[in-house]
């Protein structure tokens, strides 16, 4: 038996970042990670002379040297800012509407408002209002979960009373827009203008919610992020980052163990006390952060008496997210020959986007949005010279994958395939005949290697009932706390912030 | 009771009572989500289950120096798989644990059983051991199908031409009973190259099915000097390709061979002016002989001994002329693994100290050159090494 002050269950963003935080701080932690590398969602994959990216469209949260966001901050604590090159992206997104027109748009407010004012005279006017709507809501809501974060313990009746009062005049934007769907405001802002709220609205795919349940609250944080601390890229693909945040944790003290999961948390008196790994060794904790879903922590690694009932039913209005199918190609061309300019792309079959997401539910592609990111436009060196990667993809829920019989899997993810290489020749003739490597993973891929419940990419689905102030962070049993996209606001930048913030408080208790 | 502060404040927002009512009515109507145990390996265990343990049905000589074994399922269940996909089967020789990749051949069409042909190496530990011990009865555990050396409709012609060497011949096996069996739209030409006749495998079959099928057509290439034999001569050229199959430049080709067969027909390919899309190669395991590998150290003729420094407190000694992979299985010492060609990285270990030989067709990531990452199965210590699993 072996003791430690914080044992990690999982090797994803977050959990590499809980680890390297409390290294950092000196604690005694241990990681474990079933697959034989770190870094879960955030990985990549070799085919021929390609590397893919699996995760990572843009990386948030960054920041210019100059002008560190939390991210970067955060990079320099651990020491791999100077490891690894950032590239900065000079467009944040590409729209391309189905009647072959698109709008490519700048980073940065000002020409952000140019650009669009110009593309949409008519709207000028609003086009300003809406960004200045923007970045009032995101400075309300720092201003509240700041001062939220300050505040211990609940308040009595009276000063709830009080509050209740002067919150809507305090918050006025937050409170009016604070759980809206993005439909909803982008309806307000540019009523009858679906190409304007399209251009606007792309955020939702990076989070698998239609528009119209995708609250408005995170698609401003996103459009806000994004404008003030730069999309980048790295080289190397995000292996390169959570690799290198691996190295750190060990450098400055922490152990990571690969290739060795978590089978069973052991609970004594109600606490969760230590764990036992894949290959029978007992490992006693003062805390356990599970990087892992609640539904798997909770329904794989303990007894079902273990399982504290108020876990249950905290986790009851939470339904699984989507999942996705996407196409990873090689091209033997460079983007120019085939006509790529920006790096990601948001494809539309026509002006609905909340209908044709409805297909999402559905086994094969239709008129599924389809997200196409070429990552050689921002890194010419991310494959050989002269050639390009693309992944392709859209949005899927897995259960008509998971219903699928067997035997027809493989004929019906080459049709998926072909269904999606199909739309790329249609915006880029001659496309097909340039694919030299081409691997295609379906929802079931997913649930595969990442083990997530409905090849889950997202966690939980991030509607207004079930993300922003409704995560599902808490832990009902004392000595588990959650670090991962499944309790929090998932992808790169939010995740491995939002691990810090757990491992740094943390590191105080224990 | 009365409400938390959190619930008080979103209650002023718009749409925020009505929100809080539907996560209230929700939390109450819900069934509990937490899942089962194994929740994912339930639902993908009939399309790829975390290993299969099978049992010897038959055996069969296909060839003086080659059997073909037929496995069946011990749960009488055998996942899909593309044709063209490979079985990594575990076998225990000696009190050593190890492994070897073999191509089915038999066709995806089927699933009663998977068949493979084992052929004698030189010197091979597992392929003696299959010839010469195992019998029908004897079970395996195996990983599922894998590899990517198979069709992918989406961008591969219809029109193929496979090159095959020795016992590569496998993969194509199951790639034609497949196409020919099940009538699939394909048209394919199939350049085989042997040291003589006798050497080659399924001759009768190819040459029946060659007969039977419009659209396959079978060339067997004999490198020995061998004055019976009226066929076609020498390596498989250029001269040759362009000759057996004129409109290769509008087909997908595949070569399954030994290293230096394969790297042969590739750049033999390549100069008649063919894309390097078309081509596509199967890895095939390790080296014969790695010191004739290109770059390989000249001071070095691979019998020297290293020391080698696992976890830092492990020492164990391993030589130059073997992949570290198999020193390790030898030592007991249990690393993960797949391919065993350098391609799928389950094998991956940190080298922390030392220099080893990377053989080539190793796909490393960005990040493992950059952090001293290396496959096991196709690194050879060329310094004493120290290293991290």
């Amino acid at each position: 038996m072996e003791n430690y002050d914080v044992v990690v269950i999982g090797g994803g963003n977050g959990g590499l970042a809980a680890a390297a935080t409390l290294a950092e701080k000196g604690k005694k932690v241990i990681l474990f990670e079933k697959h034989n590398i770190p870094g879960g969602c955030g990985t990549s994959f070799r085919r021929g002379r390609f590397e893919f990216e699996v995760a990572l469209h843009q990386l948030s949260h960054m920041g210019t040297p100059e002008r560190p966001g939390p991210l970067r901050k955060q990079f320099r604590r651990y020491g791999i800012e100077e490891e690894i090159e950032w590239i900065q992206i000079e467009e944040l997104y590409r729209v391309n509407f189905p009647d072959g027109t698109g709008l490519s748009i700048p980073v940065g407010r000002e020409k952000c408002i140019d650009f669009l004012s110009r593309e949409f005279p008519q709207h000028a006017a609003n086009i300003r209002n809406y960004f200045d709507t923007v970045y009032a809501f995101c400075a309300q809501a720092n201003d509240f979960s700041e001062k939220s974060a300050q505040s211990t313990g609940e308040p009595g009746e009276f000063k709830k009373f009080v509050m209740k009062k002067g919150f809507p005049k305090k918050y006025p934007v937050l409170a009016q827009y604070g759980l809206k769907s993005s439909q909803e405001v982008l309806d307000e802002f540019f009523p009858g203008c679906p190409k304007l709220q399209l251009a606007l609205s792309v955020y939702w795919c990076f989070m698998g919610m239609r528009p119209d349940r995708f609250p408005w609250s995170i698609l401003a944080k996103c459009t806000y992020i994004y404008m003030e601390d730069k999309p980048y890229y790295l080289r190397g693909t995000s292996m390169m980052m959570n690799q290198a945040i691996m190295e750190a944790a060990k450098r400055m003290g922490g152990v990571v163990q690969l290739n060795c999961g978590v089978q069973k948390i052991i609970v004594e008196n109600g606490r969760a006390v230590g764990v036992i790994d894949e290959r029978g060794r007992e490992f006693r904790c003062k805390k356990i952060i599970s990087n892992i879903s609640p539904l798997a922590t909770y329904g794989t690694l303990m007894e079902p008496q273990d399982v504290p009932a108020a876990a249950r039913d905290y986790l009851k209005p939470y339904t699984v997210g989507i999942s996705a199918l996407t196409c990873f190609i090689g091209l033997d061309c460079t983007p120019e020959e085939i006509g790529f300019t920006t790096s990601f792309t948001l494809n539309y079959e026509s002006y609905d986007a909340n209908g044709d997401f409805m297909d999402a539910y559905k086994l094969l592609p239709e008129k599924d949005p389809l997200i196409a990111t070429c990552y050689t436009v921002d890194d010419r060196q991310v494959s050989p010279e002269g050639t390009s990667v693309i992944t392709a993809g859209v949005l899927k829920y897995s259960e008509p994958w998971e219903k699928l019989p067997p035997e027809r899997y493989y004929e019906m993810k080459y049709e998926a395939g072909r269904r999606i290489v199909a739309r790329l020749e249609k915006m880029y003739p001659g496309f097909t005949s340039h694919i030299e490597e081409m691997e295609i993973a379906t929802p079931l891929t997913h649930m595969r290697y990442l083990n997530h419940p409905g090849g889950a990419i997202y966690g939980y689905e991030q509607d207004l009932r079930q993300s922003v102030f409704f995560f599902p962070a808490e832990s009902k049993l004392p000595g588990l706390e959650f670090a991962s996209g499944w309790v929090n606001a998932c992808g790169f930048g939010p995740n491995y912030t939002y691990a810090d913030k757990v491992a740094a408080k943390i590191a105080e208790e224990v | 009771m009365s409400k938390s502060i959190k619930e008080t404040l979103l209650g002023t927002l718009v749409h925020g009572e009505e929100i809080l009512q539907e996560i209230d009515l929700l939390t109450r109507v819900s069934e509990d989500k937490i899942l089962h145990k194994d929740h994912a390996d339930a639902v993908l265990k009939n399309l790829h289950p975390k290993e299969l343990h099978l049992v010897v049905g038959e055996i069969y000589d296909t060839h003086k120096n080659a059997k073909v074994f037929r496995f069946y399922s011990k749960d009488g269940y055998l996942p899909p798989f593309e044709a063209g996909q490979f079985l990594n089967i575990f076998v225990e020789i000696d009190n050593v644990l190890t492994s070897r990749p073999y191509s089915i051949s038999s066709s995806p069409r089927q699933r009663a059983y998977y068949e493979i042909t084992v052929a004698r190496a030189v010197n091979g530990f597992v392929s003696d051991y299959f010839l010469d011990k195992v019998q029908v009865g004897d079970e395996f555990t195996a990983s599922t199908p894998a590899g990517s050396f198979h069709c992918n409709p989406v961008f591969h012609s219809k029109k193929q031409l496979m090159l095959a060497g020795g016992s590569g011949i496998t993969p194509f096996m199951s790639m034609l009973r497949e196409a020919l069996e099940a009538g699939l739209d394909k048209e394919m030409i199939l350049i085989y190259g042997a040291r003589n006749a006798q050497a080659a495998f399924f001759y009768e079959e190819l040459t029946h099915m060659s007969e039977t099928f419009p659209n396959f057509s079978y060339h067997l290439v004999v490198s020995d000097d061998d004055p019976s034999w009226t066929g076609e001569r020498g390596f498989i050229t250029g001269e040759l390709i362009a000759r057996l199959c004129p409109d290769y430049m509008e087909r997908t080709v595949y070569i399954c061979g030994p290293v230096v067969m394969n790297q042969f027909c590739e750049d033999q390919l390549l100069a008649l002016g063919l894309p390097k899309k078309n081509i596509r190669r199967e890895m095939f395991g390790a080296a014969k002989d790695i010191t004739q590998e290109a770059g390989w150290p000249k001071a070095l003729n691979g019998s020297e001994t290293f020391k080698i420094t696992v976890n830092g407190d492990t020492v164990i000694e391993g030589c130059a002329g073997e992949p570290l992979l198999s020193t390790l299985e030898r030592a007991g010492i249990r690393v993960n693994v797949c391919c065993r060609s350098g391609e799928c990285s389950l094998c991956r270990v940190q080298l922390v100290s030392g220099k080893v030989f990377l053989s080539k067709g190793m796909l490393l990531r960005k990040a493992d050159e950059k952090y001293g990452y290396i496959h096991s199965c196709k690194s050879y210590p060329i310094t004493d090494i120290s290293i991290r699993l």
